[in-house]
């Protein structure tokens, strides 16, 4: 297994290789360039424009400034910097925002899967009764729903309808603005609980309807098998057979999905984010390319590149883990 | 009795450094003060930021994220009054300008002390012209401003408390673009290859970023930061060695500081100023409605004044110079331009897009700069006038296809982009359009990505486009588009090599406006100028926005709430009647 690991890893640098390069030049398709935005400032003249992008070497030809940035990483560890802030790649991406970001996808992640799996479970056991076409039909609204749209309409349910500012409570964000900048404090905390609830229902909603539909139609697969009519003609009590013997096995799939959604941590709640004026990765790494500020984007997307990969290999292992029958030696 | 010798000489000597310091009087309830009231101190300022603030350098900042916070800590030779524009002594006390114009000599306030508290004298702003803002390492835009016919006033200092700056021609926009931030000699002289010829030349550009721990930060402004969290908050708090007063000798600013709560769109900044948790929020026309009604409930108080469109201008441009030569030809034409105003219907838009929160501008010079001319020729929408116009320049409907023809029977028809995504522009165009559909004039329309537009539109390949630009007072500040070889000169830059008379004439006019001290005699300059530009409709002007404004009732001192002050640029008088109130909430 140890050397499976290893393998896999190894396998990671020549694809990242290329991945940064595929970006890299698919970049270069988008028009105009970080000095862009100062052309129509009528107070730089031309001239000083020009010595701009010499400055950022963007006078010179793509692949150039890519071998640059490529030997910068191999050779120091350096991936650039982000021409807007005039701070290290990453710490224009992660500063301030990592751990949060953290915080936020795995409490959505944990949120998620708390309410999904038994509620699949659920609605797979009583299929086609009321209660699952209830819950089906709430998963597909909350499926098909546009995860902005649904930030705003709480937020703005929270503030016109609940009137919760009458009760001296804020809305978006992590904080009320008293809170932000003060030492961690019961009252902080309580405030922070209330910031978080609406963050988890509108991140959440998308992947617990999603979710909820994967588990019910797997463990729907799984009730049909030979092995559960023998649990039950052996006479084992229902909730054994549902639990031990066909969850167990219906789960399987889900545990790669949950490997593979490491970068979705990272990005869902990219919409909510801005909505609610959430510190995430993901909004950042908007903002860099929203202002081309190139290698922040290389940054970004090399590390989201990273995180897809890692995602995977874990997902593989953890399947090898919970599924004596996978063996990858 | 030796210890209290030791007092009496303490005590004399900041008695004396206190006489020795030259304040400014902020002279709240009189004169054009006389809306302003004298205030108590205390509390936060709680407002709304679209983004984070990208450099704390104000040299540097562009957006208005950075330069909103970065305006509030540094402070100038000279400064705009929020109330009337005009330029008002700042950290220089007097200045006196020789017979010549080109020497101009400031006098600067004595005994002032930068936010840390170390001296501020004339090495300062020496520092800061020579160092700084005339140092080609430095990617600023204050330095362009400066040029008088392509070269940079020199600046020496006489003694501690007084600077000579010396042109190469008399320059009437000087004073006031002389008042650009101050910077701490104590602080960054060493990062200045003026200086320190070993020093980086990024080390003025990537000073004071968004990682520069607070302290270190040092300005003469009303605040000085306190915390910034990424995408959450900037805290600026109040600068307590501030240079103004109020009437009664209390040292200024009011308040404690300011506050940017961080949220990333419109949308929520609006419900949090509802929900009362911000003090103050500018709303889009389509917020006004929702304001409105609840206004009396929630205290909000809603601030539009119709003979206050805000700074700027929205204009259609035909590209002159554009590739497609039968076009270019028809562009060229002024009777086709006039014809194209006559189809904007400004009013139409104002009601339908701008919710009638805008005016109709029709001369490139802001309407609030003193320079401004009204009464311009204006070519207002007339779709007859229009039709009679195409006619007679020979663009008719040949086949009668309902689509005006070339001479050579092909459709006439151009390309109108705009940046995708301004719904504002986008529907000024859709009307537009259609207006020029109702005479037979076939317009594609097709937004696109605001990069992309800008190359095209700086590269000279488009061929009509609605875009805006900044605007300021001085009308000096449009040189780089109106001159023919500005960079921004995008409606023709073959003005350069071979410029018009017209062309000529305006760049004449240009060189004139600056070269005089007096007033009228720039007015004069100036008005021709906008007669020129409206008379040819270089650029076509369409709709101006109102400067809106809404704020809860707790604050006070609120009658500088104009685009004139810009964000918040009268900041160190505001003042809460409860200090402990965010909007119209009690912060317990």
């Amino acid at each position: 297994m140890l050397g499976y690991i290893a393998r896999r890893i190894l396998y990671m640098i020549p694809v990242l290789f290329i991945i940064s390069i595929i970006s890299f030049f698919v970049l270069q398709l988008m028009p105009g360039n970080f000095t862009t935005a100062f052309k129509l400032n009528p107070r730089f003249s031309k001239e000083e424009i020009a010595r701009l992008e010499a400055r950022y070497g963007l006078d010179k030809p793509a692949y150039i400034r890519y071998w640059k940035w490529i030997t910068g990483i191999i050779t120091r560890g350096d991936f650039g910097y982000s021409m807007e802030t005039q701070q290290p790649a990453f710490d224009a991406l992660f500063r301030g925002r990592l751990g949060w970001t953290l915080l936020i996808s795995f409490g959505t992640l944990i949120f998620t899967w708390l309410i999904a799996i038994p509620i699949g479970v659920f609605s797979a056991v009583r299929q086609y009764s009321v209660a699952d076409y209830v819950l089906t039909f709430f998963g597909f609204i909350g499926v098909s729903i546009p995860n902005f749209f649904f930030a705003l309409v709480v937020l703005w349910f929270l503030v016109s309808v609940l009137k919760v500012g009458e009760r001296g409570l804020g809305i978006g964000g992590l904080f009320d603005v008293q809170y932000v900048n003060a030492p961690w404090s019961w009252a902080k905390f309580v405030n922070f609980m209330w910031h978080l609830l609406p963050v988890l229902v509108v991140v959440g909603l998308a992947g617990t309807a999603g979710l909820i539909r994967y588990m019910r139609g797997q463990l729907l697969d799984t009730l049909g098998q030979q092995y559960v009519l023998t649990a039950r003609a052996k006479g084992l009590r229902e909730r054994i057979v549902i639990w031990k013997h066909a969850v167990r096995n219906a789960i399987n799939p889900l545990i790669t999905m949950l490997g593979m959604s490491l970068p979705d941590l990272f990005s869902g709640a990219f919409f909510a984010a801005i909505i609610m004026g959430l510190p995430t990765v993901e909004r950042a790494f908007w903002n860099a390319l929203q202002r081309q500020d190139e290698y922040v984007v290389m940054s970004g997307l090399l590390f989201f590149a990273f995180l897809l990969q890692v995602g995977n290999l874990l997902g593989d292992i953890m399947l090898a883990w919970v599924d004596p029958r996978i063996r990858y030696d | 009795m030796k210890k209290f010798g030791a007092a009496f000489a303490v005590l004399a000597f900041f008695v004396g450094f206190a006489l020795a310091q030259e304040y400014k009087v902020v002279p709240l309830g009189q004169g054009e003060w006389k809306d302003f009231t004298i205030g108590k101190y205390g509390g936060y300022l709680v407002v709304g930021s679209l983004d984070n603030p990208k450099t704390f350098n104000h040299h540097i900042a562009q957006e208005t994220s950075s330069t909103d916070v970065t305006g509030m800590l540094h402070a100038g030779l000279t400064e705009v009054n929020p109330i009337t524009d005009m330029v008002e002594p700042g950290l220089a006390k007097s200045w006196e300008i020789s017979e010549d114009g080109m020497v101009i000599t400031f006098h600067l306030r004595q005994g002032l002390q930068w936010s840390d508290g170390h001296p501020f004298t004339a090495d300062d702003v020496v520092f800061t012209f020579n160092g700084v803002i005339f140092n080609e390492d430095v990617r600023t835009d204050y330095r362009d401003v400066l040029l008088v016919e392509g070269k940079l006033p020199t600046c020496e200092k006489v003694d501690d408390y007084t600077v000579r700056f010396t042109l190469a021609a008399p320059f009437r926009p000087f004073l006031r673009e002389i008042g650009g931030a101050i910077y701490p000699a104590h602080k960054l002289q060493h990062l200045s290859r003026v200086y320190n010829p070993d020093a980086d030349p990024e080390a003025l550009n990537s000073v004071w970023g968004v990682d520069t721990p607070p302290e270190e930060i040092v300005g003469m402004g009303p605040f000085k930061l306190k915390q910034f969290i990424p995408d959450q908050l900037v805290v600026i708090e109040r600068n307590p060695y501030y240079w103004k007063v109020d009437p009664q000798g209390n040292r200024l600013p009011y308040l404690d500081g300011v506050k940017y709560v961080i949220a990333f769109s419109l949308d929520t900044i609006m419900l949090k100023f509802r929900n009362g948790e911000l003090d103050v929020y500018a709303p889009r026309p389509e917020d006004i409605a929702t304001l409105k009604a609840e206004a009396a409930q929630k205290g909000i108080k809603i601030l539009i004044d119709p003979t206050k469109p805000l700074f700027g201008t929205t204009w259609i441009a035909f590209n002159q110079d554009c590739p497609n030569e039968k076009l270019r030809e028809y562009f060229r034409m002024v009777e086709f331009r006039r014809a194209m105003s006559h189809l904007v219907d400004r009013q139409t838009i104002i009601n339908n897009v701008y919710l009638g929160l805008g005016v109709p501008q029709w001369s490139p010079v802001s309407m609030l700069s003193p320079f401004y001319y009204p009464d311009v020729p204006k070519y207002d929408y007339d779709p007859e006038a229009a039709a009679k116009l195409l006619d007679q320049i020979g663009l008719i409907d040949r086949n009668g296809d309902g689509w005006r023809d070339f001479p050579d029977g092909t459709t006439f028809e151009f390309e109108l982009n705009t940046n995708a995504g301004n719904t504002i522009r986008e529907q000024t165009c859709q009307i537009f359009v259609a207006d020029c559909a109702k005479v037979g004039i076939k317009v594609n329309f097709n937004p696109i990505n605001f990069n992309a537009l800008v190359t095209k539109l700086l590269g000279g390949q488009y061929e009509a486009c609605l875009l805006g630009l900044t605007g300021s007072s001085e009308p000096h500040g449009g040189a780089n588009v109106e001159r023919s070889c500005g960079g921004l000169h995008f409606w023709k830059y073959s003005d350069c090599e071979d410029p018009t008379p017209v062309a000529k004439r305006i760049d004449e006019l240009f060189d004139l406006g600056v070269k005089t001290y007096d007033f009228n005699e720039a007015y004069e300059y100036y008005k021709e100028y906008q007669i020129l530009a409206a008379e040819n409709l270089f650029l076509i002007y369409t709709v101006n926005m109102l400067y809106r404004y809404a704020y809860y009732e707790n604050l006070q001192n609120t009658a500088g709430f104009s685009p004139l002050a810009g964000a918040l640029g009268f900041a160190e008088v505001l003042w809460k009647k409860n200090p402990n109130m965010v909007g119209n909430r009690v912060i317990g």
